[in-house]
């Protein structure tokens, strides 16, 4: 009698090493989500729930603090990714040629991102001060007063502001994994090019960043990813203000669950469900987007 | 053997009836980083616990921000302690219940308008330790420096407030003192005292639940004075981000500033030493009233406000003892302690005339402000609610005293959030 490969499957080992991983997911992940979907066509207080049908949504869609917080981040997410990676590849491409004090640049550009949001965020509300701040003393020491603003005061610079500063802490973890593809380049290659007499800016353009891409597209996503969930910096330092200038869809929620003087978790679970649907939609678009049409052969 | 057994039996029993009659309340509170009134309410625990041996009362310590996500998150779990601190605009814990009717305090030994502030569908809920004005503090050297007089009545008028910051500014001192870096009402306070006493307590009231239009003439004037105000260069330059407690630090130490207009809670950090965040020995403190608006209907409105006080969970397995705590702070010695160490205003019945001790010549003062006031019971965010409360605290605290957004835009915003056109 010959037994099917099924049988074969040796099912109580991969119950058992499948089953913590599955169990943790199931309580720590899909079944929040799903509570989350659940209580958004709820209102959920502390000793009732009552059903509510597509009201919470209905209200969302006429929400302008929501649509306003959606703008924001969304203009977060797609101006850091681009800048951080554009920024780490220079970074990467001024170690890659050796530049002198080299091993100095690498510690320094990286450690930002060693640092916790709350710390960063505490020293750039220094740095941001209008009288004693690092950026409006400089701009005093160069002859430059007439340009020194209120950075996170504002409600025109505010979210620039932040932008500025997530820019500042990622670049460097961007230039370390740039790097690190640098140097897994094929160097017969960049060699090739150099003997076609290929200057550094048309090597970069049409040879290294060809051969990087992947890198490149998995950075910006995974950029794009963080950016739209971002809570922690713009706490410290705005609480989303001036004017809801820097509030993000992450702090909305919060206040709306949290600082609201209301009990109910429905409407702000209706926010957190809608944009988990926006945030899948992008990612899943982005990568669409970018998958890679032909597989690079070196 | 036979011994033993009995001597263990009777260690058994002796902890079992000892356990018995032992309650243990739980309490959460905010006041961790403010040790006078930490050290007022440690020192009612003791009181408490010496009188009733059996009940021990376990209170931690928090900042406000997390202690009131933490309650939000506990009272839904079930898990909330048995006494917490609260204050009266977080209605959702009455709407929902969450809190013990207090009638059974002894509410005779407390003022009937903070008994009212925190009543709810006609029963009590909170202990109002602390009441707080708002002042208008200043520094009486760089006053006489500046040339200007204080009135009899205490109180300078629209223009003179505008004639103090243009001085100020001349000598490159900041007029006021104040900062939004942190909490989300101080700003605003320029607003709604200056809106309060142009439209009187009803008017005003009615603008605040929205009765009212924001685009009425009167209110449209008054945020034009305060304007003119900021303008003339009222405010520091760094108002957005300064903290509270910076503002404390603005005014009294560094650089130093001629006013701050602050709940009168201000004293309770301010009369600290010096090391500790306090003001320097003998600095020359003064107060007067918030400055008469033109064509105003009541200048003698001012506003007064409830603000830490503990309440007790509806869920707490020992009502009666939680009940009784919260009892012990209805006397008017607890009043009197609570004056004298914490030196701030409360809503238990105090004769502010026993008060002794270095600062008695202070609440005299402090009684002065106040003489033949009218009082406005609760700040705007304590009684406004959702969207208006959240545009309110965006606008007024913030944008429209920094000088972001004009008077028409601020007009706009606050009719925009209470659904009027």
């Amino acid at each position: 009698m010959i037994r099917s490969s099924v049988d074969r499957q040796p099912w109580g080992a991969i119950l058992a090493f499948l089953l913590p991983a599955f169990t943790v997911y199931t309580a720590f992940t899909a079944y929040p989500v799903l509570r989350t979907f659940w209580n958004s066509f709820h209102k959920v207080l502390p000793r009732s729930e009552e059903f509510v049908g597509a009201e919470n949504y209905a209200a969302l869609a006429q929400d302008e603090l929501f649509w306003r917080a959606v703008r924001n981040t969304f203009t977060w997410a797609c101006v850091s990714p681009l800048a951080e990676v554009g920024i780490g590849l220079v970074l990467a491409m001024a170690l890659y040629a050796r530049v002198p004090g080299m091993r100095f640049f690498r510690i320094a550009w990286f450690t930002p991102v060693l640092m916790s949001y709350v710390v960063v965020g505490i020293i750039w509300v220094w740095i941001y001060n209008y009288d004693w701040g690092a950026a409006n003393a400089l701009l005093r020491a160069l002859g430059l007063g007439a340009l020194v603003q209120a950075w996170i005061g504002d409600p025109k610079l505010a979210l620039p502001s932040l932008i500025f500063i997530t820019t500042w802490m990622w670049s460097g973890f961007n230039m370390v994994v740039l790097l690190a593809a640098l140097h897994s380049l094929p160097s017969e290659v960049v060699e090739a090019a150099e003997l076609d007499n290929c200057g550094w800016g048309a090597k970069l353009w049409y040879v290294i960043v060809p051969l990087i891409k992947p890198t490149l597209l998995n950075l910006l996503v995974l950029s794009f990813i963080g950016k739209m969930k971002i809570f922690d910096l713009v706490w410290i330092t705005t609480k989303g203000g001036p004017l809801w200038s820097t509030e993000t869809v992450s702090t909305y929620v919060y206040k709306r669950a949290f600082e609201w003087t209301s009990f109910d978790l429905g409407y702000p679970s209706t926010i957190a469900a809608v944009w988990f649907v926006i945030v899948l939609s992008a990612v899943l678009t982005l990568t669409w987007l970018f998958r890679t049409r032909e597989r690079l052969e070196y | 053997m036979g011994m033993l057994k009995h001597v263990l039996l009777a260690a058994a029993l002796a902890f079992s009836v000892n356990a018995s009659a032992q309650v243990k309340l739980t309490m959460w509170s905010h006041w961790a980083a403010e040790k006078i009134k930490r050290d007022y309410v440690e020192d009612a625990i003791k009181r408490f616990e010496a009188a009733n041996p059996g009940v021990k009362i376990e209170a931690q310590w928090y900042e406000k921000t997390a202690l009131y996500a933490a309650l939000k998150t506990a009272l839904r779990a079930g898990t909330a302690p048995d006494l917490f601190y609260a204050e009266p605009d977080q209605v959702e814990y009455m709407e929902n219940g969450l809190l013990l009717d207090l009638s059974a305090v002894n509410w005779a030994a407390i003022e009937p308008w903070a008994k009212e502030i925190w009543s709810y569908k006609g029963k009590p809920y909170g202990m109002p330790l602390e009441a707080a004005t708002v002042e208008l503090y200043y520094n009486k050297k760089l006053l006489t420096d500046l040339g200007i007089k204080v009135p009899a009545n205490l109180q300078l008028d629209a223009q003179g407030l505008t004639d103090l910051a243009k001085r100020a500014r001349a000598k490159n001192i900041t007029p006021m003192s104040l900062g939004v870096g942190d909490r989300p009402y101080p700003g605003a306070y320029l607003v709604h005292e200056a809106l309060l006493k142009k439209l009187g307590l009803q008017e005003y009231d009615a603008l605040l639940k929205g009765k009212l239009s924001w685009s009425d003439a009167r209110v449209v004037e008054t945020l034009r004075v305060v304007r003119s105000w900021t303008d003339a260069g009222l405010l520091p330059t760094t108002f957005t981000t300064l903290k509270l407690g910076e503002a404390h630090g603005y005014f009294h130490t560094n650089p130093g500033a001629v006013t701050m207009l602050v709940g009168s809670w201000y004293t309770s950090r301010a009369f600290n030493p010096p090391d500790k965040g306090g003001q320097p020995a003998n600095f020359p403190l003064g107060i007067m009233k918030f400055p008469a608006m033109p064509g105003a209907a009541c200048n003698e409105c001012r506003t007064l406000s409830v603000g830490g006080s503990y309440v007790a969970n509806a869920a707490t397995k020992h009502p009666k003892q939680a009940i009784a705590f919260l009892n012990s702070f209805a006397n008017p010695e607890a009043a009197t302690r609570w004056l004298e160490g914490v030196l701030v205003q409360t809503g238990i019945k105090a004769d502010y005339s026993k008060v002794s001790g270095p600062h008695a010549g202070y609440f005299r003062e402090l009684g002065a402000t106040s003489a033949g006031a009218k009082f406005y019971f609760g700040q705007p965010i304590q009684v406004m609610q959702g969207k208006p409360k959240e545009v309110f605290t965006q606008v007024f605290n913030n944008a429209f005293p920094a000088g972001t957004i004009s008077v028409e835009e601020a007009v706009k915003q606050m009719n925009a959030a209470y659904g009027k056109h």
